[in-house]
C-alpha cells in the first residue's frame, strides 16, 4: 500500500478515536486510546518508509474547490514522524494522566480536540493546495484553543486561551495574504514549485510567510501568547503543543521556500539573527520562572530560536549557492525540530507527572522529589541533559551542525548576522544548562519546601512508559547519527534545490569527509564518556558504606531547616536580574535585630507584558470610538446595508458611464 | 392585461405601502402586492412552462394565504393596530420612495445587464420595490411592520428573478420561497420573544441586547 493511503487511514483513525468517548457505551476512553496509538503507529511507520525510501507518494482529489492534491514527500514525513511520535505517546499518557470520567475534567471534550489536532495536523503536511491548507491550519488552531481551554473554570486559562486566539487569528491572517500572493504568483491555489527567474514578489511572499508563521513558532516579538497558553494546557497536550505545533510554523516556512525559485540573501541573514535573539531571550526568561511548565514554554521558544537560526542559514546557503551553509543550516534545523519534539515532550511529561503527584506548577514548593519520585526523575534526566546539548544527547548534535554551519559562515564572509547568531548560539547553550539545572536541582534534590511533596510517588506504566521510550531515544538520536545523515539529505535535497548534502556521497569530497571524520571522533569521544559515567556509577553504586542523609546543607547552622537551601531564584539571581522585566523589591536591613522583612520578586515577560500588551491596549482604546457604529438598533444596521447597496449600483453606474 | 400594467401596480403598492400607518393595511397591502407578482409571469406568457406555473402558483398561495394567515395570528397575539411614531415620517417616506424609484429607474438603464434580457419595466420595478423594503425595514419601529418591509424586499429580489425565470432552474425560485417563509418565521419567532422579554413590539428594545 502507498504511504499516503496509510497516512491518511492514520487520520481516519485519529478522527475515530476522537468521537468515541461520546460513543455511550464507552466511558474510560481506552478503545479510543487504542484506536488513536493505532493510527499513530501507522502514521509513524508510513512516514518512516516514506524517508527511508525517498519516493513520494501522492493521491489527487477533486474538491468543489478544484484540484487537491495530498502528498506525503521527504519534508511532510520529517515533520509527521515527530508529530505521530507524540502524538501516540500523549494519548497512552493521558489515559491516566486525565481520565476520561473525570468529574470537572472535561475529559471527552479534551480527547474530542485532541483527536482532531493530530487530524488536522496530519493533513495539514500533506495538503499541497493554499486554499484547503488554511482549512487545515484553522481546524488546528481552533482545536488546540480548546485544548488550551480545558480547564476554563479558572479565569487564567481562559486569559491564556483567549490570547492565544488572538494571536493565532491575526497570524492566520497574514499567512493568508503570503498564500493569495502565492496564489497569484502560481496562477492557481496548488502548490507546484515555480521554475523560471526570480521576481520581486517572492521577497514579500516569503516575509509575510515568516511574520505569520512566526507568530505559531513563536518568534521574538511574537511570542507572547506561547508561556501562559502552553502553561494552562494539560501537559500531554502543552507536549503535542510546544514539540508539534510550533513546528506547523517552521514546516510552513519551509514549504513556502522549497516551492519559490530564490530565496533573498538578505532574509536568511534577518532569520538568523532573530532566531538568534529570540533563543537568548527565551532561554534567559526560561531562567527567571518559578512555574515549571512556564519555563519549559520559554524554553520552547529557544529551541524554536534554534530551528529559525538553522532556517536563515540554510536561506543564506541557498541565496549565495554554498551547499555547505544550506546542508548544514537546513540539516541541523531539521534534526532538532525532531530532538527538540522528542526531548520537550519528555520533559512536559515529565512535568505532567510531577502536576499529577504535587498538584502545584510552582518549583520553590517542591524539592527532595529524587527520592520519593526516583524513576521520574531518572527518565528527566536525559532530557535535562539533551536541552541543555550536553554530549552525547541528541540537542548536542543539532546544535553542533549550526555551529559547524555558522564558522563555514563566518569563513564564507557573510559575518554580521552570521557573528551574532554564533553569539547568541553561545548563550543560548550555557544559559539553557543553568536554566535546567535550575530546574533539575530545584525540583528534584534538595529537601522538600512544602507539604505538598508529602504524599508523592512516581507514575504507573502509563505514564512511565512513553517517558521512558522518549528517554531512549534522547541517547539513541545522539549516537546514531551517521546513518541518519543519509536521510537527512533527502530532506535537504527538497528545500536546497542546488546538490548538497552532509553524507560523504552528496557534499564536495573533501568537507564531507572532514565533517564525517569529526563526527566519528565526536562519536568516540561519547562512548568515551558514556563509559567513564558507567564505571562512575558502578563505582558509586559498588561502595557499601552509606552516609546517613543530613539536611542538604545546613550552612554550619545548628538547626537547620528546608527553608534554609538554596531556592530557584536565589540559583538564578545572579543571571536574572539582567533580565528587563524582572524587579525585585526589598528592604534593606538596618538595625543590629531587625524584625520580620520582606522580599518580592516579579518577573513580567518584557516584550510580551512590557511592551506588546500595552500597545495592543492603547490601540483597542483608540478603536473604540467605532463602537459608536454599533448602536444596536436593527434599523441601523440595514440602513449600513442599504448605503452599501447603493454604493455599490452607483459605481457600477459611474464605471459604465466614464471608464468603458 | 399586460404585464407592465401589473408592475405599475406593483409600484402603486409600494407608495400606499410607504404612506400606510395601520398594520393591518400594510399587512392587506403586502399581501395584494404577492399576489400581483405571483400573476406577472403568467401575465408574460410563461404560463406554458409547467414548472414556471407551478412556481407562480405557490407563490400565490404562500404570499396570498400563508403569510397573511401567521400576520394575522401574530397580529392577534401582540395587540397593536398602528404604526404610532416611526423613525422616519409617513410624507418624508413617500419622498424617499419617491426619489428611490427615479433613482431605480435611471438607474436600471446604466446597469450593465445581460445582453438579450428583455428591456422591460421589471429591472426599475424590482429596484425600487427593494428599495422601498429596506425603507420599510430601516424606518418603522414596530417588528410586524419590519417583517412587511422584509417581504417587500423580497418581492424586490423575486421581481429580479423573473428577468431569468425562463433559463433559472426552478430550485432557484424554490429557494426564494423558502427562504421568504423561514424570514416570516424567524420574524415571528423574534416578534413573540420581544413580547415576552420587553412586554411591547418595539424593536428599539433589542438595543438592550448588543454587548
Amino acid at each position: 500500500m502507498p504511504d499516503i493511503t496509510l497516512i491518511l487511514l492514520a487520520a481516519g483513525c485519529w478522527m475515530v478515536a476522537a468521537v468515541l468517548p461520546f460513543v455511550p457505551p464507552v466511558k474510560e476512553g481506552r478503545l479510543s486510546t487504542v484506536v488513536g496509538a493505532l493510527g499513530s503507529l501507522l502514521a509513524f511507520v508510513a512516514a518512516l518508509h516514506a524517508l527511508l525510501s525517498g519516493h513520494a507518494s501522492h493521491v489527487d482529489l477533486r474538491l468543489w474547490l478544484g484540484p487537491v492534491r495530498l502528498e506525503v514527500d521527504a519534508l511532510s514525513a520529517a515533520f509527521l514522524l515527530p508529530l505521530h511520535l507524540v502524538a501516540g505517546l500523549g494519548i497512552v499518557f493521558g489515559l491516566e494522566y486525565w481520565p476520561a470520567n473525570l468529574a470537572k475534567g472535561f475529559g471527552r471534550s479534551l480527547r474530542f480536540y485532541f483527536g482532531l489536532l493530530v487530524t488536522a495536523i496530519t493533513l495539514l503536511f500533506l495538503l499541497r493546495n493554499g486554499l484547503v491548507f488554511l482549512m487545515a491550519w484553522e481546524a488546528m488552531a481552533v482545536s488546540a484553543f480548546f485544548l488550551v481551554a480545558t480547564e476554563h473554570h479558572h479565569p487564567e486559562v481562559r486569559h491564556a486561551s483567549w490570547i492565544y486566539l488572538v494571536c493565532t487569528h491575526t497570524g492566520t491572517l497574514i499567512i493568508t495574504a503570503s498564500i493569495i500572493l502565492l496564489a497569484h504568483r502560481m496562477g492557481g491555489f496548488p502548490w507546484l514549485p515555480i521554475s523560471g527567474a526570480a521576481e520581486d514578489l517572492d521577497g514579500w511572499i516569503l516575509l509575510l510567510a515568516v511574520l505569520g508563521f512566526g507568530f505559531k513558532a513563536g518568534l521574538l516579538p511574537l511570542h507572547f501568547w506561547l508561556p501562559a497558553a502552553h502553561a494552562s494546557s494539560p501537559s500531554h497536550v502543552s507536549a503535542i503543543l510546544s514539540s508539534v505545533m510550533l513546528k506547523t510554523g517552521v514546516y510552513g516556512v519551509l514549504r513556502v521556500s522549497s516551492l519559490l525559485p530564490t530565496v533573498p540573501a538578505w532574509l536568511g541573514g534577518a532569520l538568523l539573527a532573530l532566531g538568534g535573539l529570540s533563543a537568548v531571550y527565551g532561554v534567559w526568561n526560561a531562567l527567571a520562572q518559578r512555574d515549571y511548565k512556564r519555563l519549559l514554554a520559554y524554553s520552547s521558544i529557544e529551541n524554536l530560536g534554534i530551528i529559525a537560526m538553522g532556517i536563515g542559514l540554510g536561506w543564506t546557503g541557498r541565496a549565495t549557492e554554498s551547499p555547505i551553509l544550506a546542508a548544514l543550516g537546513f540539516g541541523g534545523a531539521i534534526f532538532h525540530v525532531w530532538n527538540h519534539a522528542i526531548f520537550k515532550s519528555l520533559l512536559f511529561f515529565g512535568s505532567g507527572s510531577l502536576l499529577h503527584a504535587t498538584g502545584t506548577r510552582d518549583m520553590e514548593a517542591l524539592g527532595g522529589l529524587a527520592a520519593r519520585m526516583p524513576r521520574t526523575a531518572l527518565l528527566l534526566f536525559p532530557a535535562v541533559l539533551a536541552v541543555s546539548a550536553l554530549p552525547p544527547f541528541n540537542g548536542f548534535l543539532s546544535e553542533w551542525f549550526l555551529y559547524r554551519g555558522l564558522f563555514a559562515s563566518l569563513k564564507g564572509g557573510y559575518p554580521w548576522s552570521a557573528g551574532l547568531a554564533l553569539l547568541a548560539l553561545v548563550l543560548t547553550g550555557g544559559l539553557a544548562a543553568v536554566a535546567f539545572a535550575r530546574f533539575y536541582g530545584t525540583v528534584f534534590l534538595g529537601s522538600p519546601r512544602s507539604s505538598a511533596v508529602d504524599h508523592t510517588h512516581d507514575p504507573s506504566a502509563l505514564m512511565l512508559g512513553p517517558m521512558a521510550l522518549l528517554a531512549g531515544l534522547t541517547l539513541a538520536m545522539g549516537l546514531l547519527i551517521l546513518p541518519l545523515l543519509p536521510v537527512l539529505d533527502c530532506i535537504i535535497g527538497l528545500l536546497a534545490p542546488s546538490p548538497g548534502g552532509l553524507s560523504a556521497g552528496s557534499l564536495a569530497a573533501p568537507l564531507a569527509s572532514i565533517l564525517g571524520r569529526d563526527l566519528r571522533l565526536l562519536l568516540v569521544l561519547e562512548g568515551l564518556l558514556l563509559a567513564l559515567g558507567g564505571l562512575g556509577l558502578a563505582w558509586l553504586g559498588g561502595r557499601k558504606v552509606r552516609a546517613k542523609a543530613p539536611p542538604t546543607w545546613d550552612c554550619g547552622y545548628a538547626a537547620p531547616t528546608a527553608r534554609m537551601q538554596y531556592t530557584g531564584s536565589s540559583f538564578a539571581d545572579g543571571w536574572a536580574l539582567a533580565l528587563p522585566g524582572v524587579t525585585r523589591r526589598v528592604r534593606t536591613i538596618r538595625r543590629l535585630f531587625p524584625g520580620p522583612q520582606t522580599f518580592r520578586l516579579k518577573v513580567v515577560d518584557a516584550v510580551g507584558d512590557g511592551m506588546v500588551v500595552p500597545w495592543f491596549g492603547r490601540l483597542a482604546a483608540r478603536l473604540l470610538r467605532f463602537r459608536r457604529l454599533q448602536p444596536g438598533f436593527l434599523a441601523l444596521y440595514i440602513l449600513y446595508l442599504l448605503l452599501a447597496l447603493l454604493a455599490v449600483f452607483l459605481w457600477l453606474l459611474v464605471r459604465g458611464r466614464f471608464l468603458a | 392585461m399586460s404585464p407592465d400594467f401589473l408592475i405599475a401596480l406593483t409600484m402603486l403598492t409600494n407608495f400606499t405601502l410607504v404612506a400606510t400607518s395601520r398594520v393591518n393595511k400594510a399587512i392587506q397591502l403586502v399581501v395584494v402586492q404577492g399576489i400581483l407578482l405571483g400573476l406577472i409571469p403568467i401575465a408574460m406568457g410563461l404560463g406554458r412552462h409547467l414548472h414556471i406555473l407551478f412556481m407562480a402558483l405557490s407563490a400565490i398561495a404562500v404570499k396570498g394565504w400563508l403569510i397573511p394567515f401567521l400576520f394575522r395570528r401574530a397580529l392577534r397575539e401582540v395587540h397593536i393596530r398602528r404604526e404610532v411614531d416611526p423613525y422616519v415620517g409617513y410624507t418624508m417616506s413617500l419622498l424617499l420612495c419617491a426619489l428611490g424609484t427615479g433613482l431605480s429607474l435611471v438607474l436600471a438603464h446604466g446597469l450593465p445587464l445581460k445582453p438579450g434580457t428583455s428591456p422591460t419595466f421589471l429591472v426599475p420595478a424590482a429596484l425600487a420595490t427593494l428599495f422601498t423594503g429596506f425603507l420599510l425595514l430601516v424606518s418603522r419601529r414596530k417588528a410586524l411592520t419590519q417583517v412587511a418591509g422584509y417581504l417587500v424586499l423580497e418581492n424586490g429580489i423575486y421581481l429580479f428573478g423573473l428577468l431569468l425565470v425562463e433559463e433559472m432552474p426552478i430550485l432557484v425560485e424554490t429557494g426564494i420561497l423558502l427562504d421568504l417563509f423561514v424570514g416570516v418565521f424567524v420574524m415571528g419567532i423574534v416578534i413573540n420573544h420581544i413580547r415576552s422579554a420587553f412586554d411591547s413590539t418595539d424593536t428599539r428594545h433589542l438595543a438592550e441586547l448588543k454587548d
